[in-house]
């Protein structure tokens, strides 16, 4: 019991520090808790049979760090898009192909009334 | 994944020509993207839907453009850089001209259609990394929209005289195919958003396609019951999870 139960700590512990540096940090949660709860009860066997052996708090210290990881990335880490630039240079090139394919086309199938263009927030 | 996404906002389209009361040339919406993995869900992707006016000689546009970017947490794992757009009748928001370029790791793929309501076709072209152009004309049926354009449509829609379980049918042209939807209208609901408050029409929304939306009453959307009638949220179930769709921040609404 005491041998299973640290062997599920230990690979909780191991799989909540390695997602707690992934992007996907808060999936950590549900190991993290997991190994806490092995860990303690790995602990608890390991105390009543009088020798604790150090990977038993090895692994609580490890989860530790993990939820601490986690922690900080949840309130300090904000969901940024970054590197961009691409995208706005193909958006502009995208708008100015655009109007001539647009110019090329017949319009007049459109039908719009400029009166109801008028009603528009056209800026 | 966002393709799918914007797949599954598509699935709301309006049979007619309803008149634009509710979409201005200036506005810009945007979304956070989640997908739920284990039970959590996790931020992906910020969605931007913007317009803005578009002038040529002969008229005056509307150009409808969506953009899809991951946040950089995810760059090195799944970079996602895509670009829908159309360019359609500002009053009814009939497209012209439609483009896609999507750009999702390894994978690339550009689409154009040139629609002609006149003759009920569309003209696409389409481009894949290491692949020779294919060009492509594709009979529609009347009322036939693209993936944006029907996305905006949905604002057009009378739900305030609508009943609860009504249904409307709408027909997309997608990947080249056409595809058939519907929406019903399931009742207003009141909802918290990062915008406020804000009482909304629950809609689900459903395809002829059982391949992209899943279960019945699955995929859900709540478009705010005002005259903008925006999306703020959306529930969706796809053949690889489920997700959601929130609203981070609405600018330059027409009323």
């Amino acid at each position: 019991m005491k041998k299973i139960l640290t062997i599920l700590a230990l690979i909780t512990s191991i799989l909540t520090i390695i997602l707690a540096v992934l992007p996907i940090s808060n999936l950590a949660l549900i190991p993290g808790i997991l190994a806490l709860l092995f860990g303690f009860m790995a602990y608890y066997v390991s105390k009543q049979s009088g020798k604790i052996k150090k990977i038993v708090p090895f692994t609580l210290w490890l989860t530790g760090v993990a939820l601490v990881i986690i922690s900080f990335k949840a309130i300090f880490n904000k969901s940024e898009v970054e590197n961009t630039e691409a995208l706005e240079a193909k958006e502009t090139k995208f708008e100015e192909e655009a109007i001539e394919e647009l110019e090329e086309l017949d319009l007049e199938e459109i039908e719009i009334d400029d009166s109801e263009l008028e009603n528009l927030d056209i800026e | 994944m966002i393709r799918t996404y914007l797949l599954l906002l598509l699935f709301v389209a309006i049979s007619g020509h309803a008149q634009n009361t509710a979409v201005s040339s200036n506005e810009k919406l945007v979304y956070t993207a989640s997908y739920n993995m284990s039970g959590i869900l996790n931020d992906i992707a910020e969605v931007t839907m913007e317009t803005s006016a578009v002038k040529t000689s002969k008229a005056t546009l509307l150009r409808l453009k969506c953009t899809a970017a991951t946040y950089s947490k995810w760059d090195n794992f799944f970079k996602i850089r895509d670009l829908y757009e159309s360019y359609v009748n500002p009053n009814n928001l009939t497209p012209y001209l439609y483009k896609r370029d999507i750009n999702e790791g390894n994978y690339y793929k550009n689409m154009k259609y040139t629609f002609s309501h006149k003759t009920k076709t569309v003209k696409s072209i389409q481009k894949k990394r290491n692949k020779p152009e294919e060009a492509k004309t594709i009979s529609i049926k009347p009322g036939t929209k693209d993936i944006v354009s029907t996305i905006y449509s949905i604002r057009l829609l009378d739900y305030k005289n609508m009943s609860v379980g009504s249904r409307k049918s709408f027909t997309i042209v997608f990947d080249r195919k056409e595809l058939k939807g519907q929406i019903t209208y399931l009742g207003k609901e009141t909802i918290s958003t990062a915008i406020g408050k804000k009482e909304c029409y629950k809609l689900a929304v459903g395809s002829s396609d059982t391949n992209v939306l899943q279960g019945n009453n699955s995929n859900l959307i709540w478009l705010t019951a005002d005259s903008n009638k925006i999306l703020v949220y959306g529930k969706f179930k796809i053949p690889v999870g489920n997700g959601e769709l929130k609203i981070k921040s609405a600018t330059g609404l027409k009323n």
